[in-house]
């Protein structure tokens, strides 16, 4: 799903590369210190340090989502009782039950502070609570997310690999083909090329429908692998790209010569030097087209009829069900901020440099 | 940061050329679309349902029996304003704070980053869909929450282009020679950051208009009858029995579409290294050298 | 697995007693005996061309090292001793081709080694350090894990043991808190630390040979006196070979037995260290000698050769160095130069070879 190319990181932060040898060796030695508990507490105050990044960010974007029900001009009081019973006394004691009466933001604290404990409120029409219908959705696009993120590094990866390694040849002249046209079909279309495919011409797997793994791991597997091939192949295209042109560059470094003349095995060069350090760009790409493959989630649920949250999400808009609309918004950027949490994570992790990775 | 080549250069690409000549049959499209098609885009034939491409129907025919070329060309114009509206709302909302952000100091900054960064972080369909279940199911509505998610984009991107400039040496030396800054940023910096805006907004295009279409093929935003790019690839998939090779057609415009203004914004770029944004959103490990002279002013310039 | 004096992996024993030793003056004492005719890396005729063979940059080298000898190419960059040294090594950068000759190490040829062949060569038998040696370590990864996993992956330690055995070599290239080092990347580490750490990498699975390319180029003075004696306790201690690649021939004179002298891809002179740099027979040796005020060119003012060496892949009729040659003669232009043996070990490719002795003292004078 990725037409939009230029990823959010890139102009980030300026060109931060820090300079050659810019750590002198008196600095080195910090003798009080062991160093490898030193390795440990930079990463866990990397990522300390993103938490704390992230609330601001959280609460940024769950007050816009809050916001949008006050936006709408909608009474729910009003749609919840009905055009006849909704007198306006009526009215007035549901609105002060729900706590419509009380100012946006402090509304908007008390949501919050029940979102935290896992209540979302309930449903306005099925008095559903919001956080229940979520939870027995979720596993839907969970499946297909983790099973899309998965084909995308195992294709994307190998097909950037070998790329990178015949450089110049028929097949990296091949994938380049083949990327980019993939990053230009967004997973509507995909999908439904691999069901006129797969399911309605070589009736092969099935073309709609959810089985749960629990009933049965061969029908989950096969109800989840188009959607997931249909979500992944714009990702895959972009990660293979991205990993030809930073393998191809760090095949070049000096410190494959030396890892060469060392008498280290092609294979192991190859995994634990070039790809090791030419993988970040390639992660930092995963991180971010999660957003993009959510909505490709949602593409797939229409495509192949699957019981989502992007179901649950266009029945709640068409019947204006804002608590419900507000829940999942809050679940999805949630999902999204965790995603990235982890890529920046193993980016530092991999990495363990003072360059600016995954601020 | 990324080098720019002239826009002579750019037409001698083959894939530059193609771009433009259909990028142009687009906009004859989006203006005439209408007047242009050969049959009324909502007259139903009952008579003519499922028909492949033929001498009569060009594309063939749909469940109703309506021209599918017809309501293609006529579906034109609404897809691409709503894209244009979401990135123009992105382009003013981004461009402008990002040149702005370089000028007004580490707290405005700091903001419109952590803004940024919340942005970043609400999926644009799921925003979309909320917005018009807020707003009211129109697909000028659903456009709006498109447009703002599209304004970190270009926010980033011009900043960083603008912190670039704005720290080149002949700034300073014009800055220092008495000229204002908000001088300086119009003759100098604007201009250089332009190009770099111009890219992004091809390639913003090319989200937007599979915004549009992915938001019309859920339907949202539009009327049945009405013609939509998105909407007549929803109806064909309902069909897939009777006619499996519809879905292509449209499908074909939309990433014909998409694709010439991705490769547009491409041709663009200078691809000769790695030095491209596209190419590069995370920092490559490479060796650093200890023959290097330490760049300390570098550092603290843009530290 | 055919080379022969194969040596145990138990006999680089580390000396931390002598880590700190202070560099002692003058040749080491071990010099090895000129009765050892069998060579460890053989050249042969080596042509290598450049640019995908647009372009000769080796024109015909050979030169031989003996076991536990430390051999000094010297030579202006561009003149292929980086070249050659990196065709020795199976490293050729991409687009350079060898086009003739051979090269032999303990009874291999290397211009035939199988992939397979030289993962088996490098490390077990033939190490390398070069210039710049954190651009040559893995930045992401720390230097002690680098080292380590060597020892792992070549001689099959434990990871425990790897990891004594790491800090016992760092503590043997005379590193300091070498604990400490094993956990720090290579940007934190000085340029010195970093060559040390290369030496203890190259050697840590004993090889017979190390191949040090511009190794003490980039360090400070002091710094390239400590590397080269670590080069030469090396050699006393395990026996090791050492091709020794330097554009400074004062850097080369201290450490070598025998010094090779490049000329844009040709061999001009080679001999003994000390023949060489008292007896000079080669103009550009003599010229090179009295820039680098080694030897009785020592000179107050300083020197610059005139003119610029030839192209590479120029073809010349005759000497390659006539055109800036203060003694060139119509007999240096008109056919190729036979190198000239003018004494047992020293060879000149010069037409006056015999009498040039005298005409570089008198261009001196």
């Amino acid at each position: 799903m990725s037409v939009v190319s230029i990823p959010p990181s890139a102009g980030a932060t300026p060109p931060r590369r820090t300079p050659a040898g810019r750590i002198a060796p008196g600095r080195a030695g910090r003798p009080g210190t062991p160093p490898r508990r030193r390795r440990s507490r930079i990463v866990a105050a990397r990522l300390g340090g993103g938490l704390a990044v992230l609330v601001p960010i959280v609460l940024i974007s769950s007050f816009i989502t809050y916001s949008l029900g006050a936006l709408s001009n909608s009474d729910p009081a009003a749609t919840i009782l009905g055009q006849d019973a909704a007198t306006p006394a009526a009215v007035a004691r549901l609105n002060r039950t729900l706590g419509l009466n009380h100012p946006l933001i402090v509304q908007y604290w008390n949501w919050l502070t029940q979102a935290v404990h896992g209540n979302l409120g309930r449903s306005y029409f099925t008095q559903i609570p919001v956080a229940q219908s979520i939870a027995q959705r979720l596993p839907v696009d969970l499946s297909i997310a983790v099973l899309a993120v998965i084909l995308a590094a195992v294709i994307g990866g190998s097909a950037g690999t070998i790329a990178a390694i015949r450089r110049g040849g028929w097949f990296d002249r091949g994938v380049t083909v083949v990327c980019s046209a993939a990053s230009t079909l967004p997973a509507f279309v995909v999908g439904i090329i691999l069901v006129v495919l797969f399911a309605v011409t070589a009736h092969l797997l099935p073309a709609n429908g959810y089985v749960g793994p629990s009933t049965s791991i061969a029908q989950w597997l096969a109800h989840i692998i188009l959607p997931s091939l249909a979500l992944s192949l714009a990702v895959s295209a972009d990660i293979a790209r991205q990993l030809r042109t930073s393998l191809v560059e760090v095949l070049e470094q000096n410190y494959i010569v030396g890892a060469r003349v060392r008498g280290l095995p092609y294979r192991r060069i190859l995994v634990r030097h070039a790809l090791r350090n030419a993988a970040g760009p390639a992660l930092t790409i995963l991180g971010n087209d999660f957003p993009l493959m959510l909505a490709g989630a949602v593409a797939a649920e229409a495509v192949f009829s699957l019981p989502g949250l992007g179901q649950l999400l266009l029945q709640s808009a068409q019947t204006r069900d804002i608590p419900v609309v507000q829940g999942l918004l809050l679940v999805v950027s949630c999902f999204v901020i965790v995603v990235n949490l982890i890529v920046n994570t193993t980016l530092n992790w991999l990495y363990r440099s003072d360059d600016g990775i995954g601020t | 940061m990324k080098r720019l080549i002239g826009p002579q250069s750019v037409l001698r690409l083959p894939s530059a050329r193609i771009a433009i000549v259909v990028l142009l049959g687009i906009a004859v499209l989006t203006a005439f679309g209408s007047t242009l098609a050969p049959q009324n885009p909502l007259t139903i034939n009952a008579n003519a349902l499922f028909q492949g491409p033929g001498a009569h129907h060009l594309l063939g025919t749909d469940y109703l029996g309506r021209d599918v070329l017809s309501r293609l060309m006529a579906g034109t114009r609404l897809s691409v304003l709503t894209a244009l509206e979401a990135v123009g709302i992105g382009l003013v909302l981004g461009t402008g704070p990002g040149i702005a952000t370089v000028f007004l100091g580490r707290w405005f900054d700091f903001a419109a980053n952590r803004v940024t960064d919340a942005l970043m972080t609400l999926p644009y369909i799921f925003f979309a869909v909320a917005v018009t279940a807020a707003l009211g199911n129109g697909l000028v509505q659903a456009m709006v929450p498109v447009g703002i998610l599209l304004a970190p984009f270009f926010f980033r991107i011009t900043r960083a282009a603008t912190l670039e400039h704005a720290r080149a040496q002949y700034v300073e030396a014009a800055e220092l020679m008495g000229a204002s800054k908000l001088h300086v940023v119009r003759v100098h910096v604007l201009r250089k950051v332009l190009p770099t805006i111009a890219v992004t907004t091809a390639s913003m295009t090319a989200a937007a208009l599979l915004a549009v279409s992915f938001l019309t093929f859920l339907g949202i935003g539009v009327q049945p009858p009405a013609p939509t790019w998105g909407g007549v690839l929803s109806s064909d998939l309902d069909y897939l029995a009777q006619a499996p090779w519809a879905p292509f057609i449209p499908g074909a415009l939309i990433a014909v579409t998409v694709g010439a203004l991705n490769a547009l914004a491409d041709a663009f770029r200078d691809r000769r290294g790695a030095g491209t944004l596209a190419a590069q959103p995370g920092p490559i490990i490479r060796t650093h050298s200890t023959l290097e002279p330490a760049d300390d002013d570098r550092q603290s310039q843009v530290a | 697995m055919t080379i022969d004096n194969l040596k145990s992996p138990d006999l680089a024993a580390p000396h931390p007693a002598t880590a700190d030793r202070p560099a002692t003056a003058g040749r080491p004492a071990t010099a090895p005996s000129a009765a050892s005719t069998t060579d460890l890396l053989r050249l042969d005729d080596l042509h290598i061309s450049v640019h995908h063979g647009a372009a000769t940059a080796v024109r015909g080298i050979s030169l031989g090292i003996r076991p536990g000898e430390i051999v000094g190419l010297v030579g202006e960059s561009g003149s292929g001793k980086t070249l050659t040294c990196r065709a020795a090594l199976g490293v050729l950068p991409d687009g350079c081709i060898i086009d003739r000759g051979s090269i032999t190490f303990a009874g291999r040829d290397l211009t035939t080694l199988s992939r397979r062949g030289w993962e088996d060569v490098h490390g077990s038998h033939m190490g390398a350090v070069f210039q710049d040696p954190a651009s040559y370590l893995n930045p992401s990864i720390t230097v002690g894990h680098q080292l380590a996993e060597v020892l792992r992956v070549k001689l099959g330690l434990s990871r425990r043991a790897a990891r004594q055995r790491s800090v016992e070599l760092f503590t043997a290239v005379g590193l300091h808190q070498p604990e400490h080092v094993f956990h720090q990347i290579p940007a934190e580490l000085s340029g010195g630390m970093l060559q040390r750490v290369m030496i203890a990498i190259a050697i840590s699975c004993d090889p017979e040979l190390l191949v040090a390319d511009e190794a003490t180029t980039a360090l400070d003075v002091t710094i390239q006196a400590e590397v080269i004696e670590l080069l030469r306790r090396l050699r006393a201690e395990r026996g090791l070979a050492v091709l020794f690649v330097s554009h400074d021939l004062a850097v080369v004179a201290e450490l070598c037995d025998r010094v090779v002298v490049f000329y844009a891809g040709e061999v001009v002179e080679s001999g003994p260290a000390a023949e060489i740099i008292e007896r000079p027979r080669h103009p550009y040796t003599q010229a090179l000698l009295r820039v680098a005020s080694v030897g009785d060119f020592r000179r107050r003012e300083l020197e610059v050769i005139s003119g610029q060496p030839p192209q590479v892949g120029e073809d010349i009729t005759g000497c390659r160095f006539a055109a800036r040659c203060p003694a060139a003669a119509d007999a240096c232009r008109s056919g190729p130069i036979a190198p000239v043996t003018v004494d047992a070990q020293h060879e000149v490719r010069c037409v006056r070879a015999q009498e040039a002795w005298a005409a570089g003292e008198l261009a001196a004078r």
